[in-house]
């Protein structure tokens, strides 16, 4: 590590040539609640970056949670990083203005860790692109002393391999124990002078890092016909002392990590402006599609009392307008109708208003809404029944009748909404085109029940590919083709076209299939991804930068078959690359509630209030529930372990 | 209640827009605690009124908004409050409350004085003395996608030099007389001085530096009535 290098501020270089940028204010910081922080007086510098343009990432939790508790060390300094937008790239390298931090205006050499947020795969070419521009070399194995430590952590983490070449670092599960943990270790290695090798062997020993460098990837020869590529055999620790596999970190208590405390407040507009508070962490309403859902397991619920205390500090120190109160299922909470009514009380009358994303869909929903939107405001509500069938719903355990939604809607539109937008996915395992037309039928009913209710009320059915994602039930089954999701968008379309008050909204089926070969992919998806970062490739979640054929191209050229990363359903015991990354979940449970899902539809109820079905989290790690709903346990159900 | 403040934009606040300017204010406010009053309506807004915005870059001494509250507040410890809560960069720099009966604010903002700074070294005598003394000065301006020529020089009030700085008091639009009404900006006079310097190098940094009405010693500031006075060395020299 270079403890004694010292690199001035990008700043003047920076100034003369943000008004020849779109959205200047993106790079320049100095937003409410930073915290800025002589370098020279820390022993330890992080740089959060979250791979995609500010206004996007600036809102994120995570990194903001990180920032809080880094910067709360005094010797420790923790600044942000975002991707900067094309134009600014071009003026970046043409003015050789290396990757640089918002607080200091540093350049990314000048930390010691670099920590990546990925929150979702298309991240990754911003990724890349960031190092790049920090002139540091982009595989891990090439840095050397000088170079800082590039660390990814968040959900799409949970599959590090098509990364696992660019980075030194993988931090597999909850961030806030383990940046600190880590941070000590960067401290001692600085203050002994470790070289880089020892620095990481000493970060490894961390619960919850993985050190990619030490394993390697073995293949099976390519059994032919449309196994094209080759199955995994296994990944294999190289280095005495790694572990077979690298067990998730769990906060247990998130009343003992109330953050973020102070939310940073962003001078110009971001795509959440709201102080939001997580009301709980994990779920199991047992989605089999949601790897946000298996990964973060088991439920930990903040207390109602640390709610309204967080939310109280939160808006009198950033004057947000918006509260959001966000988990996975927001009204899944025991205390939530208490703790929406108490603070629906205190801000009656004032112009904050509070938000509940990510509701499931029922009746109770519609009634906390109606207590949040106290002041008058009933403009939209969101429901994601995903599938458009019973049958289908079932499939993916969401369960939610028909006579809900309708029941829901009713008493939505009945108390004043105007607005119903509905989720709904397609591509999911054992479809028909009546399960897709299924969609447009509900979304149909809804509008009719709103018409019932007002002439001008609307429905918003929104469609997305499904993409099967690690760690999930689903990780066995096969991708629809770019192809077969415009065919099934293009039933929708016709079926709704005709009604003026129904807006469909789609995601084509492209993008999704990039998405899928990086969520799936192993170590020889890495090389795609460097390829295409070369050929160009940036912003792959914006339709405005995607380029599919960028992608394919990069592929072919590096000899990986997409279609077979994608199309391909998986055999029971096939191996895959995030094995060795340990989320809880028993993969022979995840199999059984795969095969579930698709010989039989059987759906399976939510642990929380009913018996354990041992997915394997809660022994694994040592953890139960931290909820306020009433065990069940004590009915004697639950098989002794 | 009504209260008028002249306000400051500097430094890395000068890359916000005006957009974003105003919700600066909505979230001081509130951090603030002050009883600012709310448009009725679906979605309220604070009373907040800006004057006309600036160009994104240029620094500013001198934007002025109209504020209303629903309660009375004391200038001097709520404005206070209001510039903690401000992000580095911006504060209050006076506040009045609006008398009964006053015009509207616009009709107190006729002119705005401009501090337009360029490199160090660079001497602007000549052609600011060559600006002064033009009847005409003719600039291309693109509208509705044709080009036009506009003659910017009846907009300027005054115009003055020490060294690479130029200071330049122009008129606003609706204190012209309507035949030679014309809204200009900083960049057109520099473009102006760039036709009898043509070497000129770009601007480092241009600053508003208040606005109110041009008078024959200088430009009277809108709510204090100091007097900002043009730049001595030019003066002497003519």
């Amino acid at each position: 590590m270079t403890a004694t290098a010292t690199f001035p501020s990008i700043w003047p270089q920076l100034e003369p040539v943000l008004t020849s940028v779109r959205k200047p204010a993106r790079y320049v910081g100095g937003e409410g609640n930073v915290v800025r922080k002589d370098h020279a007086e820390t022993d330890s510098r992080w740089l959060l970056v979250y791979p995609d343009a500010y206004e996007v990432g600036q809102p994120n939790q995570g990194v903001q949670i990180l920032y809080e508790v880094l910067n709360e060390r005094p010797t420790t300094v923790a600044e942000r990083g975002y991707a900067p937008w094309p134009d600014m790239e071009a003026v970046m390298r043409d003015q050789q203005i290396p990757f640089f931090s918002l607080e200091n205006h540093l350049p990314l050499r000048a930390f010691d860790v670099v920590a990546f947020s990925l929150a979702a795969e298309v991240g990754y070419t911003n990724l890349l692109n960031c190092l790049d521009l920090g002139g540091i070399p982009l595989r891990a194995a090439d840095r050397s002393a000088g170079d800082p430590v590039v660390m990814i952590g968040g959900h799409a983490a949970f599959n590090p391999e098509p990364l696992a070449p660019f980075v030194d670092v993988v931090c597999a599960g909850d961030g806030e124990e383990f940046v600190l943990e880590v941070d000590l270790v960067i401290k001692r290695g600085r203050e002994q002078g470790w070289d880089r090798d020892r620095l990481l062997a000493e970060i490894g020993q961390v619960d919850g890092a993985y050190i990619p460098s030490w394993y390697e990837p073995e293949y099976n020869a390519p059994s032919g016909g449309d196994d094209t590529m080759g199955t995994l055999r296994g990944t294999f620790p190289r280095r005495s002392g790694a572990p077979y596999r690298v067990a998730k970190r769990t906060v247990s208590d998130l009343d003992s990590w109330p953050y973020p405390k102070r939310s940073i407040v962003p001078l110009t507009e971001t795509v959440h402006e709201r102080y939001s508070v997580e009301i709980f962490r994990g779920c199991t309403r047992g989605c089999r599609f949601c790897q946000a859902g298996m990964i973060t397991r088991p439920v930990r619920e903040r207390s109602a009392a640390t709610v309204k205390q967080m939310v109280a500090d939160g808006v009198a120190n950033t004057g947000f307008e918006e509260v959001g109160l966000l988990s996975l299922s927001s009204a899944d909470h025991s205390e939530i109708l208490g703790m929406c009514g108490d603070l629906a009380d205190s801000y009656e009358g004032t112009a904050t208003s509070l938000s509940l994303p990510s509701t499931r869909v029922d009746a109770f929903n519609v009634t906390l809404a109606d207590e949040l939107a106290r002041n008058g405001r009933r403009t939209g509500l969101t429901f994601a029944p995903e599938a458009g069938t019973e049958r289908m719903r079932r499939v993916i355990n969401k369960m939610v009748s028909e006579a809900d939604m309708l029941r829901t809607a009713e008493t939505a539109f009945a108390n004043g909404w105007r607005h119903i937008k509905l989720y709904f996915m397609i591509g999911l395992p054992t479809e028909t085109d009546e399960d897709v037309l299924g969609i447009a039928e509900l979304g149909l009913k809804v509008l009719e029940i709103g018409r019932q209710h007002g002439r001008k009320n609307k429905v918003t059915v929104s469609v997305g590919g499904f993409v099967p994602k690690p760690h999930t039930p689903f990780q066995w089954a096969a991708q629809d083709s770019a192809e077969q999701i415009e065919r099934k968008l293009d039933l929708i379309r016709r079926r709704v076209a005709r009604d003026r008050n129904l807006n469909l909204r789609y995601h084509h089926g492209k993008p999704g299939v990039v998405e899928g070969l990086l969520a799936r992919g192993d170590r020889r998806v890495a090389e795609v991804v460097q390829r295409a970062f070369a050929l160009g490739a940036r912003f792959d979640g914006w339709d405005e930068w995607f380029d599919y054929d960028t992608w394919m191209t990069a592929a072919d050229e590096v000899g990986v078959d997409v279609a077979w990363f994608t199309r391909r359903e998986r055999g029971e015991d096939e191996v895959f690359a995030w094995d060795h990354l340990d989320s809880g979940l028993e993969k022979d449970w995840l199999y059984s509630d795969w095969r579930d899902a698709v010989d039989d539809q059987a759906e399976l109820e939510d642990c929380r209030w009913t018996p354990c079905y041992d997915c394997g989290v809660c022994p694994g790690l040592d953890l139960q529930h931290q909820t306020g709903h009433l065990p069940i346990f004590s009915a004697g159900t639950r098989p002794i372990p | 209640m009504r209260v008028r403040v002249r306000y400051r934009k500097q430094g890395r606040l000068r890359f916000v827009s005006a957009i974003d300017v105003g919700r600066l204010w909505e979230r001081a406010l509130r951090r603030a605690d002050l009883p600012i009053a709310y448009s009725e309506g679906f979605s309220p807004h604070p009373k907040v009124s800006f004057t006309d915005a600036l160009t994104l870059g240029y620094a500013s001494t001198g934007e002025y908004a109209e504020l209303t509250f629903a309660a009375p507040v004391e200038l001097s410890r709520d404005i206070a409050a209001l510039n903690a809560a401000f992000p580095e960069g911006m504060d209050v720099l006076t506040a009045v409350h609006t008398p009964d009966g006053a015009p509207r604010f616009s009709k107190a903002l006729a002119a705005s004085c401009w501090d337009v700074e360029y490199p160090v070294g660079a001497v602007l005598d000549h052609a600011v003395q060559q600006v002064a003394s033009a009847a005409t000065l003719v600039v291309p301006r693109e509208r509705k996608g044709e080009a036009v020529d506009v003659d910017i020089r009846p907009a300027i009030a005054d115009i003055s030099a020490d060294g690479p700085r130029v200071r330049v008091t122009v008129h606003h639009i609706d204190h012209l007389p309507d035949d030679v009404a014309v809204a200009i900006r900083p960049s057109e006079v520099d473009l102006a001085l760039r036709r009898f310097q043509p070497d000129l190098a770009q601007p480092v940094l241009v600053t508003r530096l208040a606005q109110g009405r041009p008078g024959p010693d200088g430009l009277v500031e809108a709510l204090s009535g100091e007097l900002v006075e043009p730049l001595q060395t030019q003066r002497q020299t003519t």
